[in-house]
């Protein structure tokens, strides 16, 4: 298993590196100009210029063959690709183009609220998403279940900003048992949280229920199943201990796969309830071409990604004695 | 294992949801009879360092802790500047180029570590001069260098040097300029290239706040994150993204509540506070609220004490009679309605061969252009048609202009059509280009391509974010595109300059508008004293710009803004940010009212 989780690791370095290649031609063959917003309202062409000139816009985009005459090789890495890529590898993101912010600083202030929100969403969502889905499993093809499957479609269906926009509405406005808006520091904060987690939680049940249904049922008709019963083992104890241990591969690549996107935070809920995340930073960077903070907030998400595919193969192993990592 | 992995799980849950304990509430400000506004700001503050502010919302915060030479008078209409960190207005030299400025003498920075013994020195004049030629430092890039640039003798050459050095802190800041002089502690000298009419306006702009050169060296780029300052008030705390807090700056000069306002204040006891020190509130709140729905039910609910009324909200929120709805006024809110100093339009690339060779064209679609029904649809009826540049409360707004281009008109729009299908030689396709690809942008879209379907134009929409439309427009790479400006003061020049044939983009002229006599003209507008004369040639140019209609000039916005009762001496002000400063609160009506 070293050796395998070695290679993986070193497979990280040209994946990681693709995905910087991949946003820098993105973003210069689509992206604006970042110094018309940077230079200011109703900026002169001149000032304009010196803005491009002070961030280094002006610079050859791939290698600069003018200052290889005069510097050789560091000239020639003096680009806008090859800075890109120096800052990212030695983790130097440098400053917001929008705010002129640290951008390691923004994102360690925001992380925290992000997480806050999405964490405990995971938590309570995937025991509550399983216990339902094993009670439908166990009852399956009955009514109830056949309810429960139409309930889970309907929830589906419903744009997850609704479920916001009404509980928003109803269990804080109407009702007035949460703050409407609002995030504070310390214990204060769990007041702010319970009821954008609750719709979390509630929102992604549908879609949840579903799949592990599905997963748990296609358990329910294998072998081993039938061979337990037939050694007298209860439904119930089949269920609950044959059952969803066997079926924890796609568990585990469900829930190992959304820890990356746990960072990110929660776009909607974050803006809706006042939850000063990293939901929306990504999104306002590229409305405002903030190429720093999306080249950071890419390259992260990147690296978290690929190490959560890593990470779901250890768990695989872990849970399944059959898999064996080479 | 699993009780251990749950175990985990419900503590990191715990953890997160928790963190930060101990630090307890930033806020800590509310008490008995303490005074503390909650207001609402739609958008995250970027920065609160003056020199580098370029958005509103940052100036709504920054402008009550930062203070400038001169300020809008916070009652009279229409707008006037009176003093504010100078000591009265300026002497200015009789060929209009030299202004000297007294300071008063009892101006104190807020207390804070950056001085000696924590304590906030007097202001001088060398804090303006080292202000400035920071926003000048090229290395500093200061969104704000387009306010200065080309205006004062020297400045512009101290950029040029500074663009010389290797780093913005090996700038030295005692290479002498020659229009910017600190003749002594208390007077300012600043000399002009040239005669500018608004330059005033340009003193009263936050960015020409005075910076303590200590507390930028203290902080270095952490100085956008504090405020060391003269104003009202200062900073507490700021969670970014959330929360910002300021509180009564104890060392804020001696100044009054106005005794005098415009006719009708005193009836609407706006005079009642006349003579009081100020700030009147101990404290401000801002919550950074971008959503419409939690705006609005936060102010239904008396979190905050003001607010914009969101489009989904309007109906629920004013009559059609254009008043404030029963419900509402049940609940003790009252309702302003405040012209904004703004114009909307659709412009047109001059350069391009289809539209900018074809003014018939341009007419026709300016006259097809139904400016009423595309405000009562798309802004609830909040704003008036524009049938110039100037909006309403600009002096150069000329009442009796009649302009038949901004008239809406189908027949005359079908006319001007023939003439210009003629000119291009049959039928003709133009694109509009439109920054935002929401379903408002996509309606609004939609909106003008059946209307000009009406004269028998097809137009082909295109739909991008707005960097990208930003760059299209610079480089010229539009046909016809939506846009708008906000005055930042209010003097026509702040409109004219956008129509001026030297600035076309990547300048402010975006629609790469070029007349000879217009040009001529702003010339000698941008110089000439203010008066009746420059009044009239303001207006001039206006009619040439409109008679050429290189956009078509859409509408001016108006703003209802309800707020509670309990909120006293609520003026709302278009160019005068730093205001909360005015502002009280009868903390009994609030209890009644809220509830808090």
């Amino acid at each position: 298993m070293k050796a395998y989780i070695i290679r993986r690791l070193l497979n990280v370095i040209p994946i990681v590196f693709g995905v910087m290649v991949i946003l820098f031609i993105l973003f210069h063959l689509v992206g604006g100009d970042p110094a018309i917003e940077m230079a200011g309202k109703g900026a002169s062409a001149e000032t304009l210029e010196q803005v491009r000139r002070e961030y280094g816009f002006d610079k050859p985009l791939l290698v600069n063959l003018h200052a290889f005459e005069d510097r050789g090789l560091a000239g020639l890495v003096d680009s806008q690709f090859f800075h890109h890529i120096w800052d990212s590898v030695t983790f130097d993101f440098g400053k917001s183009y929008r705010s002129r912010r640290d951008i390691t600083e923004i994102i360690r202030e925001g992380a925290i609220p992000s997480l806050s929100l999405t964490v405990p969403i995971l938590l309570l969502g995937l025991p509550t998403a399983l216990a339902v889905s094993l009670m439908v499993a166990y009852v399956r093809g009955t009514l109830a279940d056949r309810g429960l499957v139409v309930l889970c479609v309907l929830a589906m269906s419903m744009p997850y900003l609704s479920y916001i926009l009404f509980a928003q509405w109803f269990f804080a406005y109407r009702l007035d048992r949460f703050p409407v808006f609002g995030y504070e520091e310390g214990w204060a904060k769990i007041e702010y949280l319970i009821l954008p987690v609750l719709i979390g939680v509630v929102s992604g049940l549908g879609a949840e229920v579903r799949f592990y249904r599905t997963v748990i049922l296609d358990e329910v008709h294998a072998d081993y199943v039938r061979t337990a019963r037939a050694k007298g083992a209860s439904a119930h104890r089949v269920l609950f201990k044959h059952v969803l241990k066997n079926a924890m591969i796609p568990v585990i690549t469900r829930v190992v796969l959304a820890i990356p996107f746990l960072f990110l935070g929660s776009l909607l809920l974050e803006r809706f309830f006042g939850i000063p995340g990293l939901g929306y930073l990504t999104i306002e960077a590229i409305h405002s071409r903030d190429y720093p903070v999306i080249s950071a907030m890419t390259f992260i998400g990147a690296l978290l990604y690929v190490f959560g595919l890593i990470v779901t193969d250890i768990c695989y192993a872990l849970v399944d004695p059959r898999v064996e990592l080479r | 294992m699993k009780q251990w992995i749950g175990i985990f799980g419900v503590a990191v849950s715990a953890a997160l949801m928790l963190g930060g304990c101990g630090r307890g509430r930033s806020d800590d400000i509310d008490g008995p009879g303490k005074k503390v506004r909650y207001l609402a700001l739609g958008a995250k503050v970027r920065g609160l360092d003056p020199g580098d502010i370029g958005d509103t919302t940052s100036s709504a915060v920054g402008s009550q802790c930062y203070e400038c030479l001169y300020q809008y008078s916070y009652l009279k209409r229409p707008y006037e500047l009176e003093p504010g960190l100078a000591a009265a207005m300026p002497e200015i030299s009789e060929d209009r180029l030299t202004y000297t400025i007294r300071l008063r003498p009892d101006v104190r920075f807020v207390d804070d570590p950056c001085f000696p013994g924590g304590k906030g020195r007097l202001l001088t004049a060398h804090d303006f001069v080292y202000a400035w030629k920071r926003i000048a430092n090229v290395k500093y890039l200061s969104r704000n260098w387009p306010f200065l640039e080309d205006k004062i003798v020297g400045l512009d050459e101290f950029r040029q040097y500074t663009q010389t050095v290797a780093s913005a802190d090996q700038v030295d800041y005692s290479q002498p300029v020659e229009g910017l002089k600190a003749v002594d502690d208390h007077t300012l000298r600043i000399t002009l290239k040239r005669p500018c009419p608004y330059f005033l306006y340009t003193l009263a702009h936050l960015p020409s706040a005075p910076m303590a050169r200590e507390a930028v060296e203290f902080y270095g780029d952490q100085i956008q994150n504090v405020t060391v300052g003269t104003g009202a008030f200062t900073l507490k705390s700021w969670k970014r993204g959330s929360k910002i807090v300021l509180v009564r700056n104890p060392n804020y000069r001696e100044e009054f509540y106005p005794t005098e306002g415009e006719p009708g204040d005193d009836e609407a006891g706006l005079l009642e506070d006349a003579g009081k020190p100020l700030p009147l509130v101990d404290a401000l709140v801002y919550t950074i609220i971008e959503e419409d729905q939690p705006l609005w039910l936060s102010f239904m609910k008396g979190k905050i004490d003001s607010a914009g009324i969101p489009k989904d909200f309007f109906n629920q929120a004013i009559t059609p009679e254009r008043k404030l709805s029963p419900e509402l006024a049940r609940k003790g809110i009252e309702l302003v309605v405040q012209e904004q100093p703004d114009n909307y339009w659709f412009g047109f690339n001059m350069e391009d061969p289809v539209v900018g060779k074809n003014r018939p064209l341009r007419r026709a679609m300016s006259c097809a252009w139904n400016r009423q029904e595309y405000i009562d649809v798309f802004n609830n009826g909040r704003g008036y048609p524009a049938k110039g540049i100037f909006p309403r409360m600009f002096k150069e707004y000329d009442p009796a202009m009649e302009n038949p281009w901004t008239e809406f008109n189908l027949d005359r729009a079908r006319e001007q059509m023939k003439e210009a299908e003629a000119i291009h030689g049959g039928p003709i396709t133009v694109t509009l280009s439109l920054p935002g690809t929401d379903t408002t942008v996509r309606q609004y879209g939609g909106y003008f391509q059946r209307s000009m379907e009406k004269i028998g134009l097809n137009v082909v929409l295109d739909y991008m974010d707005w960097p990208t439309f930003q760059d299209k427009v610079h480089h010229k790479s539009v046909q016809i595109f939506s846009m708008g400006w906000v005055a930042d003061f209010p003097d026509a020049q702040n409109f004219l300059f956008l129509f001026y044939g030297a600035n076309v983009s990547p300048g402010p002229n975006n629609f790469n508008y070029r007349n000879p006599e217009f040009d001529e003209l702003y010339s000698r507008f941008d110089t000439m004293d203010p008066g009746p004369e420059r009044v009239e040639l303001a207006r001039k140019l206006e009619r040439i710009v409109v008679d050429d209609v290189p956009c078509i000039f859409s509408a001016h916005r108006v703003a209802f803004v309800p707020y509670y009762k309990y909120v006293r001496n609520y003026k709302p002000h278009a160019f005068g940010w730093g205001a909360a400063k005015y502002s009280d609160l009868d903390l009994e009506l609030r209890k009644e009212l809220v509830g808090r």
